[in-house]
């Protein structure tokens, strides 16, 4: 029955082929505009932890300004990120089963064989844990271990890129790059690696590129590596040494920690407050008791990764789409009653109200899916336009605005939803017209 | 004109005019508030920056040997700048404005955090940074180049002498010359204002006290600085090619950074702001044409099941202009009613938006607008199909019957 519909809906797309091309126009127009809009939504909004997400947690205590709450507008949040003396802090905790504190650096990488053209390349200073924590890949040999942590031993990670730049993609393990004027020795590459968004440092730009190599944490305070990323202050303190910086109540550190268990995780958050408590015997902490414990999703609101005008312009698409539809319901309207007469004959040789029904639904589907897969196409095209012009000046524009299959078909199967909803009117209306009537005037 | 013939026959095809009535309703709402945050963003990002940032390229530098002379780099490296064809001046700094980066702390107009406070924008140049710029100095001079201090580590205070912004200048000493004055930082340190400038925009086009910016003659620290580079108008793609080439080969013992223009940093950073414009723009556009469409298909409709209740009308005495009349009405009827609950629905979306999404709460000039643009287009699309029902025969009242 269903191909027999579908006969009868090529037939009626012939009939009238420029009212057809208009439906599956309009619906075109308002899907390629909520694929674009939904996809910019969809890169921020992904939560690339998947399942992890809901074990990794970030902390955010209030060290911030008694005289003025870190964020202007919504004066109940804590800062999102950390002093050293508190990222230091919270470390030492043994209650959760992993933990990373970090911040990103910089500086120039040679080598010493003048092998490659010294470069200066992002670096993460960071502690063991990262790797496994964060399901980092790696091409050759792995991470450090507790020692080198410790240490600090003289080991670097490099990312595949930057692999390649200094050591022409070949296993590197156990060779050496220079780095602050000193010997660092390899000791891994990762595989690609690309966390869209970048949750674990979203302070430093939800969209950003990946560092280029990851060095032991405590390098940075020996070698007195300041951020290349954000660093915030508040207080006026006399910062006249960098041991001086890091003893202040500038914010510039990240922590993460994995508690699998509920009952541990409860654990860590009195230990929050219990460590807050016991800072503010030292009189520091000046604000209420104000800590939070995000896991991966909560961080990602909380820093705002989707941006408000990504929701809005979500809104106003869909909103057009509707347009759209409301205008595709008033053409299928005037094209299912001009073919009424055909429709009475078929009522009269016996056909249902339902089959009637039915067969204009199918109609309609057809001109939803034609809507669909041309707006997708369509859709794909102005992502692909956006880049190309966003590109130029914005280094994140790839990963912000993505090419994704499933947008694509999620794209398709809201045009089929969008499309039988708007026919399920007006195939009842004209299911529901008396036969006679139309056979009189033929 | 009787209305009561006109509302019947409406009555009879309520679908269709109902259907209608909702695509104008939402369009209006989508068109209102769509224009009202277009024409924010188009006038933030046309906001003079009080920089020359069409003709500015930035790059930054970093040696790498231990014991390089840091001053000498930088001096040799601007000198030869300065005399490459093309190029009207070049200064080093720490950070770039429009950038996205740069760093800010609160001020003073009195010791021990005393008097008005503002927060600032700083950036660190020489004695040629103004004209690098391109900047216009409203009062005082440029540094002299005596008082510029090559760092060899992060300093905690700024160097004495600064040339500000007038926004800063105006926050921190309102209704006042503020040439000659002093300001202080949080720990009390004065700073005399040498030179101020008539406006400019700092590093975050976001931050609502962007024009509020502190010049202070440092450069460095050590090892790593950046150069901006102001060329000639035309110049720029030139000068950005010959420039790296010719410091690489002045001194390859160092890293030279990505060379940018500021004009595309000026795009990245309001990169968000353009594509809600770019979208709310063609989302507009599509909008009202299909609003039109729709329009314009109804009544078509209308006047094609239309035509013996038309030739009856004209053969009992109608005039064309009548039936002209009957239908422009009848259509207005029903953009009316589309435009009544638009506006609710467009005053509903825009609190909605400014409430939610932390818009600016819709300005009631474009509902305004709004109304009267979609009961032009209502009227225009419904132009033609009435001149069709007007043409009508009255013979048609005969027929088939």
């Amino acid at each position: 029955m269903f191909a027999y519909y579908l006969s009868l809906a090529v037939a009626s797309f012939k009939r009238n082929p420029g009212l057809t091309a208009l439906m599956v126009f309009a619906i075109a127009l308002g899907i390629s505009v909520c694929m674009i809009t939904l996809s910019s939504y969809r890169a921020a909004a992904r939560n690339p932890a998947g399942d992890r997400g809901a074990i990794l947690f970030a902390p955010s205590i209030d060290s911030w300004d008694p005289e003025d709450p870190f964020e202007e507008n919504e004066k109940e949040l804590a800062p999102t990120q950390l002093t050293y003396r508190d990222a230091r802090g919270l470390y030492a905790s043994s209650i959760p089963d992993r933990k990373v504190i970090m911040y990103k650096a910089g500086g120039i990488y040679s080598r010493d064989d003048k092998g490659m053209d010294p470069e200066y390349l992002a670096t993460r200073m960071t502690t063991k844990d990262f790797f496994a924590m964060f399901e980092v890949p790696f091409l050759y040999g792995g991470a450090w271990d507790a020692k080198a942590d410790e240490g600090p031993e003289p080991v670097v990670v490099l990312s595949k890129e930057s692999n390649q730049k200094a050591f022409g993609g070949a296993n590197s393990v156990g060779r050496t790059v220079r780095w602050h004027d000193r010997e660092f020795r390899v000791i891994g590459v990762l595989d690609d690696w690309e966390p869209v968004p970048k949750y674990f440092d979203v302070s430093n730009g939800s969209f950003s590129d990946m560092e280029g190599a990851y060095i032991p944490f405590a390098w940075g305070p020996l070698l007195e590596l300041g951020s290349d990323g954000n660093t915030n202050c508040w207080k006026t303190e006399t910062i006249d040494s960098f041991q001086a910086f890091l003893n202040s109540e500038c914010i510039w550190f990240h922590a993460w920690f994995e508690i699998r268990e509920p009952a541990k995780q409860q654990a860590f958050r009195q230990f929050l407050d219990d460590y807050v408590l016991e800072q503010k015997k030292h009189g520091r902490f000046p604000r209420p008791l104000n800590n939070y414990l995000y896991d991966v999703g909560g961080w990602l609101e909380r820093n705002k990764v989707v941006e408000d005008d990504n929701k809005a312009m979500l809104v106003l698409a869909f909103a057009f789409l509707v347009v759209c539809l409301v205008n595709t319901v008033g053409l299928l309207l005037a094209k299912f009653l001009n073919a009424a007469p055909a429709a009475g004959v078929r009522r009269a040789l016996g056909a249902s109200r339902r089959d009637i029904f039915w067969q204009h639904l199918t109609e309609s589907g057809v001109v939803a899916l034609a809507g669909g897969i041309t707006g997708g196409l369509l859709g794909l095209g102005g992502i692909l336009a956006l880049r190309g012009w966003y590109g130029r000046f914005v280094d994140d524009a790839q990963r912000a605005l993505p090419v994704d299959p499933t947008n694509f078909m999620l794209a398709i199967a809201i045009a089929i939803i969008a499309g039988v909803l708007a026919g399920l009117y007006p195939a009842w209306r004209i299911g529901r017209a008396a036969p006679a009537s139309y056979l009189k005037v033929q | 004109m009787a209305i009561r013939p006109i509302l019947s026959a409406l009555l009879r095809n309520r679908a269709g005019a109902l259907l209608v009535a909702i695509q104008i309703s939402i369009t209006l709402a989508i068109v209102v508030n769509a224009v009202y945050v277009t024409q924010q963003r188009v006038e933030k990002i046309g906001r003079p920056t009080g920089l020359d940032d069409q003709n500015i390229f930035s790059f930054s530098t970093e040696g790498f040997d231990k014991d390089f002379d840091f001053p000498a780099m930088v001096r040799a490296d601007l000198a030869l700048l300065r005399e490459m064809p093309g190029v009207i001046d070049a200064a080093p700094m720490q950070q770039i404005p429009l950038s996205g980066s740069g760093s800010s702390s609160g001020y003073f107009s009195l010791p021990n955090e005393k008097g008005t406070e503002s927060p600032a924008n700083t950036f660190w140049t020489d004695e040629h940074g103004i004209n690098a710029l391109g900047a216009k100095l409203s009062g005082g001079t440029t540094f002299d180049a005596s008082a510029v201090k090559y760092l060899d580590e992060y300093p905690q205070f700024l160097q004495p002498g600064a040339i500000v912004s007038q926004g800063f200048a105006e926050a921190l000493f309102p209704k006042q010359n503020a040439l000659g004055k002093t300001f202080y930082d949080n720990h009390s340190t004065p700073h005399k204002i040498v030179g101020v400038i008539e406006h400019m925009h700092g590093s975050w086009v976001g931050w609502d006290k962007v024009d509020r910016v502190i010049l202070s003659p440092m450069v460095g620290p050590k090892p790593r600085t950046r150069y901006i580079v102001r060329t000639q108008p035309g110049e720029i793609d030139r000068v950005m090619a010959a420039a790296e080439v010719a410091l690489r080969q002045r001194d390859s013992n160092r890293v030279i950074g990505k060379l940018r223009k500021m004009s595309d940093q000026k795009m990245a950073s309001y990169a968000g702001d353009s594509l809600m414009a770019v979208t709310l723009t063609v989302v507009t556009g599509l909008v009202l044409v299909f609003s039109a469409l729709g329009i314009f298909g109804l009544a078509t409709f209308n006047v094609n099941t239309r035509t013996r209740q038309i030739g009856t009308r004209r053969a009992v005495g109608a005039r064309r202009r009548d039936i002209v009349r009957h239908f422009m009405t009848e259509n207005w009827l029903i953009t009316t009613l589309g435009v009544v609950v638009g506006c609710c629905l467009a005053l509903a979306a825009g609190f909605w938006l400014s409430t939610h999404f932390g818009l600016p709460r819709l300005d009631l000039y474009y509902l305004v607008g709004g109304v009267l643009i979609l009961w032009t287009v209502g009227q225009l699309a419904a132009w033609q199909p009435s001149l069709k029902a007007a043409k009508v025969s009255p013979s048609m009242a005969t027929r088939n019957v």
